[in-house]
């Protein structure tokens, strides 16, 4: 037999959060002792006046809350996160990304705009004339002639050199 | 409450859905948690809409298949001890006036029987103003274990904390509460 229940024994019983070998012990236990069923029913009847006490003073949600929790929402602005979102919308981002890929093509030709450019066929005549005097070169002095006339359009200071030759 | 709120978002059709049937389900009983709590109208109404609010906010957090009410609990415990820590503690407690308990509104009747009245008086007030009496963290463990029920795990996680302090804290409230009533009652005789 075991002895006389402890106070939070006696709450654990009653909440039935005692172990299944422990809850055995308290129930044989009871089955002799006067004195731990007197306390245990003194424990239950405190815990059913709590929940009667509770339920008769139970009472309805005041129907205000629900309405000043819809008016909150329903004024609430969106933060930066949802404003964000709000235009990362295909509807908005569509139109938003095609002015930002034009803005940005015309601001690449607008930066390049009045640049030097060299045009690609300097680069074919000057190696022409460059083959052409080199010691070993096939080309005939008549092509050779004729590279010279080729340059004389643009680049006079070439055009100098291979027409002496 | 006091705290500051951050910007909300307008709401989607289905969340907006999901809030209406959670207050419709558990206006009640969350209002009613709040005001154990708290033991006052004005605190309880706005626990109970701060709580709404975080439930419309984090709706898509909640899992399908778990207790709904304990999650509202658990929100409605954080920022009841959020608000506690912010008064260092206090709450007001007053006598409500717009919205008196249905014991007096029509489900039970005025011509009660005398001797429920009795009892009432002798062991009803005396253990409300016992329940009072309780730190916040006492009167929630007493609460949630004695009128909502729940075992010392449910408990431990709507509280967030270990149940070995769930049942410490519960043995303390009873223990309290038994004084609290015998010495009520000894006032009262």
């Amino acid at each position: 037999m075991i002895e006389h229940f402890t106070n939070d024994l006696i709450v654990d019983f009653v909440h039935g959060e005692l172990e299944p070998a422990a809850d055995a012990r308290a129930h044989a236990h009871l089955l002799s002792c006067t004195t731990c069923t007197a306390e245990v029913d003194a424990e239950r009847t405190l815990r059913e006046f709590l929940r009667d006490a509770a339920v008769a003073s139970e009472r309805e949600m005041p129907s205000a809350i629900k309405a000043a929790i819809w008016e909150q929402i329903r004024t609430a602005k969106p933060g930066p996160l949802a404003a964000l979102a709000a235009l990362l919308r295909p509807v908005v981002a569509i139109p938003i990304a095609a002015v930002l890929l034009a803005g940005g093509y015309f601001a690449t030709a607008a930066t390049h705009h009045g640049s030097p450019t060299i045009a690609a066929s300097y680069y074919l005549q000057a190696h022409a004339v460059q083959s052409s005097q080199g010691p070993l070169s096939e080309r005939s002095s008549a092509s050779r002639a004729a590279v010279a006339d080729a340059y004389d359009g643009g680049y006079p200071a070439t055009a100098a050199y291979g027409g002496a030759r | 409450m006091g705290a500051p709120r951050a910007p909300l978002e307008p709401p989607t059709p289905e969340q907006s859905a999901f809030l209406e049937r959670a207050m419709s389900q558990y206006g009640k009983a969350t209002y009613n948690f709040a005001f154990r709590l708290t033991n006052n109208e004005a605190d309880a109404r706005d626990l109970t809409q701060d709580a709404f609010i975080r439930v419309y906010r984090a709706w898509r957090s909640f899992e399908p298949g778990t207790s709904f009410l304990s999650w509202i609990y658990r929100i409605v415990t954080n920022l009841y001890r959020d608000e506690l820590r912010r008064r260092k503690g206090r709450f007001y407690e007053e006598i409500p006036e717009d919205n008196a308990p249905q014991a007096f509104r029509g489900e039970r009747p005025l011509a009660t029987n005398p001797i429920d009245d009795y009892v009432d008086r002798q062991i009803g007030e005396p253990l409300s103003r016992a329940l009072a009496d309780l730190s916040p963290d006492q009167r929630q463990v007493v609460i949630l274990a004695d009128i909502e029920e729940y075992s010392y795990q449910e408990i431990a996680e709507i509280m967030g904390c270990s149940i070995g302090t769930v049942r410490s804290r519960l043995h303390r409230a009873r223990a309290l509460l038994r004084r609290l009533v015998e010495r009520a009652q000894q006032q009262q005789q």
